[in-house]
């Protein structure tokens, strides 16, 4: 089958660095405004750029704001945070459209080595204690009060760096996933390890040619979803027990609930949708060859912008209007 | 008739009723004449009137006799013969009057002839008298008038005016005296002056001519003298040619390149003159030359009479063999080639490199498409051995490809071109460039021809200062060109050999035990460039374009082959070359399900900058393959072991890393730190 060759056009020097930039872009993280009208989206250059989801255009602003890349995002009702090489930045959503936005702060939690700066790859949002907890490379998690700018804890027990954070509202507890293999809750008010669940140690969900880290990480309440290099399992946290293993090969970046189905994305081109029993209800393709996080716009104050933004391994960014198929990309 | 005639006839009885009395006595008068009877005599005396009177009453009376004896006749009897014979006798008396009368009125009518005929006589004499006498006055009043308008010679010359005349003429002719009075004289004299002066004239005219003839002469010989100059002076030119090379001031040789200069077509001069002031003020290694045979430049412009009668010349030889035509096809060839011809001149430029490499261009310039091509060709101080894969470097067709982005030189910048394409099935300029020279956007800048995007131009002028504003960067970028060139064609030497060359300049960049080698290095076709299956992205981009040039490298390290795609720019080495990659090792890991390969091009493709070494990055190529070994390297080391599968790993971990993975994606260190020696991320 003959591919179609697109016109060649006269390259300069620039024209061919940014046309190489954009192929070896990867996009980590996106995080949508309190208004639920702006998308932002944090790439391995640096670069966070903000959509407009109602207008659907180009980026309206792309900021060169992090030294390293920008590995995860929340947002607050008011401000943008963004975290990667090290650093927390924060950003006020009101600025970010205009041009030669400065941050607001930025901070660094206290790490031991000084030899490397570690990084941060997930932020998650404490909203009952107005504080933020970071966690990434040095294999601790930091909570930072939003008010004070202080980082009031540090919770150690991971063996190895950190992926991803979960938020498990009840209790309140934070569970993390590492590199290490094990998912760890950690109560907020003791400050201490709860709960270890090491994924790779049961035989049905272990797959060892993969390795044994946890990516991605969700829960709600008493049900717990985590992939990685194991299969992507849903465990019942309270017996620790592996209630349904969801039959994808490839490793998951990214998994979440949404209403009663879960969704997840890795290494793939798809956003899967899976029945809580175990059954794949859609494999919708995106336009990237591999994923890294989803995110879902279930802001109030924007109901028409709800949607599911898709990004990973390429410069663009998936709009799906509706989970059934991509109705189009955003491009960085 | 004449008197003599009626003398002569018979006298004759005359019986008449009226006056016999008259006839006695007209015969005694006509006695005493003569004894003639002359009737003609009688007529003049006879009235015609009573003649007339006299006829009628003839008729009558025979009429009525002629009645008497027709009724006697009819009555019968005898003495009817009697009246009858007395009547006859009556009417024999009448018809002898009758008779008579008849020979009067003859007679009258003779007489009235004879006496018109002799007045008509006299009238004609008269007549002839007075046209002779008129035609006299004619005759003599032409002669009056010829004589009245005879001209003397005399007054047709210009004779001076009075007043000059006896200014100038002296006493002895001009004999005023005598003049003044008679007109005559005046006249005469005034002539004689005249012809004196003439004579004088002539004489003069006569010396003149003579000095004339003298003076030519003398200009003759000088002519002669300063013609056997020249040569002269040609041959101590000559002799003092070697004294120049010795002082080292060419004057003779630029000398006789502005003489040759001067029949260059209009673009071929901008470049001529903007390339020697160029080699002049800027750069001592360019040497400019023109080529070709000026005579033929002469031939080209004929003198437009002379091409009209060539044409109507042509025309008729055309008519005559008509049946000679050549056919279509030969025809549409030969328009093709007219078309396409080209200025017998040609420019070269020799740009020397610091290295002794010499870039050989000989620009051409095509009369009726009004652009310039150019023709490369590189020579090197030494014999270069070619690598298999360097096939392509240096050849004259694409060694100047890309010298600014776009610029393939196969298409003609001229829009005005298509349209006279068309007329004669050229299809593209691409089909004949190996023969013609490539007809570059420089080249064109570079002799002062513009051409505008959109609208094709009638006539492009040529002009000197879009050609100096580029001369400069164009040259540089020539030079660039070349040594980059050069130094690839050397690398390529050593790679085909398996051997990355790194200088040691540059061996800072990467660590000091590199165990994944260069096996292989090969030229790939850009069709077979484009199917293969890793490298999607990069065409998707646009970046694999058909004026590229595409090489296939393969590292290996044990069981792990690496594939690498690459991308060489004509613009090398300001524009990377881009690299995609394929390993195989436990399985096909392209960019497309490994991030670690993906993060591995970016390393190459995206942070080249950092491989550029110094300047001129000539380096770039091979720092880049280094690189991919170190990264192979980097990568099956650090490749988390499988506790499955039984057995040591294949690579132990000898590079030192502060963390093996970090963020998200589970990156590799793929950074190398200098002079520290580990590897992180970025």
């Amino acid at each position: 089958m003959e591919r179609a060759v697109p016109l060649a056009v006269p390259l300069g020097q620039t024209e061919v660095f940014q046309a190489l930039q954009r192929l070896h872009m990867t996009i980590f993280s996106q995080s949508v405004s309190p208004c639920g009208k702006f998308l932002a989206a944090g790439n391995n250059y640096g670069q966070i750029a903000i959509f407009s989801l109602s207008s659907a255009l180009s980026s309206e602003a792309k900021e060169e704001t992090h030294d390293g890349p920008v590995y995860s995002m929340v947002s607050t009702d008011r401000h943008l945070l963004s975290a990667g090489d090290g650093e927390v930045k924060a950003w006020l959503w009101a600025e970010m459209l205009k041009k030669g936005c400065k941050e607001l702060w930025r901070r660094q939690p206290p790490y031991r080595t000084s030899l490397e700066v570690p990084e941060i790859n997930a932020l998650l949002l404490v909203p009952k204690e107005n504080s933020l907890i970071l966690a990434g490379g040095d294999c601790q998690l930091h909570t930072m009060d939003l008010e004070t700018g202080t980082f009031t804890r540090v919770l150690r027990g991971h063996t190895d760096y950190i992926h991803c954070l979960a938020l498990r509202e009840r209790s309140p507890e934070v569970l993390s996933g590492g590199e290490d293999g094990a998912v760890r809750l950690w109560d907020l008010r003791t400050a201490k390890e709860v709960q270890t669940i090491e994924v790779y140690k049961h035989e049905e969900c272990s797959r060892p040619h993969n390795g044994r880290w946890i990516g991605c990480l969700a829960t709600d309440s008493d049900w717990m979803v985590c992939g990685g290099g194991p299969a992507l399992t849903l465990w019942h946290l309270r017996s620790s027990t592996p209630t349904t293993i969801f039959p994808i090969r490839a490793p998951q970046k990214h998994v979440t609930f949404y209403q009663d189905l879960i969704l997840s994305a890795g290494q793939g081109r798809c956003v899967n949708q899976w029945q809580l029993s175990g059954e794949l209800k859609a494999q919708v393709p995106g336009s990237s060859p591999g994923l890294l996080s989803l995110s879902l716009n279930q802001q109030p104050a924007a109901p028409e912008c709800k949607v599911l933004t898709a990004a990973g391994n390429s410069c663009r960014v998936d709009v799906f209007t509706n989970l059934g198929y991509r109705a189009f990309s955003l491009s960085f | 008739m004449s008197s003599e005639s009626s003398k002569k006839r018979k006298p004759k009885v005359i019986r008449s009723d009226g006056a016999p009395a008259e006839g006695k006595r007209n015969r005694s008068d006509t006695e005493q004449e003569g004894k003639y009877y002359s009737e003609e005599a009688e007529v003049d005396l006879r009235d015609p009137g009573r003649d007339y009177e006299l006829y009628k009453y003839t008729c009558q009376e025979l009429q009525r006799l002629m009645a008497e004896i027709q009724d006697l006749k009819s009555r019968g009897g005898k003495d009817v013969a009697i009246e009858i014979e007395e009547r006859r006798i009556q009417s024999c008396v009448h018809f002898m009057t009758l008779k008579k009368l008849n020979r009067l009125a003859h007679i009258r009518l003779k007489k009235g002839r004879d006496q018109t005929h002799e007045a008509k006589q006299k009238v004609d004499a008269y007549h002839l008298q007075l046209q002779n006498l008129l035609y006299e006055v004619m005759h003599l009043q032409k002669e009056i008038t010829k004589c009245l308008e005879f001209k003397s010679k005399h007054e047709e010359i210009d004779l001076v005016s009075l007043e000059e005349f006896y200014k100038e003429a002296p006493p002895d002719i001009s004999k005023a005296e005598v003049t003044m009075g008679d007109p005559h004289q005046q006249t005469l004299a005034r002539l004689d002056w005249e012809l004196e002066q003439r004579k004088r004239l002539a004489e003069k005219y006569r010396e003149c001519l003579s000095n004339k003839e003298k003076i030519l002469k003398e200009i003759e010989v000088k002519k002669e003298y300063l013609s056997s100059l020249q040569p002269r002076l040609n041959s101590i030119m000559q002799a003092s040619l070697p004294v120049q090379e010795y002082l080292f001031m060419p004057f003779d040789q630029a000398h006789k390149q502005y003489e040759t200069a001067r029949h260059l077509p209009p673009p071929l001069y901008v470049l001529f003159v903007q390339a020697t002031a160029y080699g002049q003020a800027c750069d001592k290694t360019l040497s400019v030359a023109i080529e070709g045979s000026v005579d033929e430049a002469k031939a080209l412009f004929k003198p437009p009479e002379d091409s009209q009668d060539d044409e109507s010349d042509s025309d008729a030889e055309e008519e005559q063999t008509t049946r000679r035509r050549p056919t279509l096809g030969v025809q549409l060839d030969d328009k093709r080639k007219e078309m396409l011809k080209r200025h017998p001149l040609s420019v070269m430029l020799d740009l020397k490199c610091k290295d002794d490499s010499v870039l050989h261009l000989t620009f051409y310039y095509l009369m009726n498409l009004n652009i310039m091509t150019v023709k490369a060709k590189v020579t090197t101080a030494m014999e270069l051995i070619t690598p298999i894969s360097a096939g392509d470097l240096l050849s004259p067709d694409s060694v100047l490809s890309c010298l600014y982005p776009g610029d393939h030189g196969k298409k003609t910048p001229n829009p005005a071109n298509q349209y006279q394409f068309d007329k004669v099935g050229i299809l593209t300029l691409s089909d004949y460039v190996l023969e013609l020279g490539h007809p570059y956007l420089w080249v064109q800048k570079l002799g002062g021809l513009h051409f505008p995007k959109e609208q094709p131009q009638q006539t492009v002028i040529a002009d000197h200062s879009l050609s100096a504003s580029h001369m400069e960067t164009t040259m540089k970028l020539l030079k660039t060109r070349v040594q980059s060139r050069l130094a690839l064609h050397k690398q390529f030497a050593s790679l085909e050999h398996g051997i990355v060359p790194v200088t040691s300049d540059c061996q800072y960049l990467f660590p000091a035990k590199v165990v994944s080698r260069l096996v292989k290095w090969v030229t790939v076709a850009h069709e077979d460039y484009m199917e293969l299956h890793f490298t999607k992205d990069i065409v998707d981009a646009g970046l694999a374009g058909d004026t590229n040039l595409y090489y296939m490298a393969l590292i290996e390290r044990g069981t792990a082959k690496l594939q690498a795609a690459v991308v060489l720019n004509p613009g090398y080495s300001s524009i990377p070359p881009v690299f995609q990659l394929c390993l195989n090792w436990k399985g096909e890991k392209t960019n497309s399900n490994d991030d670690n390969i993906r993060a591995m091009e970016g390393e190459v493709n995206v942070c080249y900058k950092e491989l550029c070494g110094p300047w001129p990055s000539h380096q770039l190529l091979t720092n880049q393959l280094q690189r991919l070994c170190v990264l192979l390297d980097v990568y099956l080391e650090t490749e988390s072991h499988d506790d499955s599968v039984e057995g040591p790993k294949e690579f132990p971990q000898e590079k030192m890393c502060l963390r093996l993975f970090r963020g998200p994606s589970r990156m590799k260190p793929f950074k190398y730190n200098h002079p520290q020696g580990f590897f992180s991320h970025r």
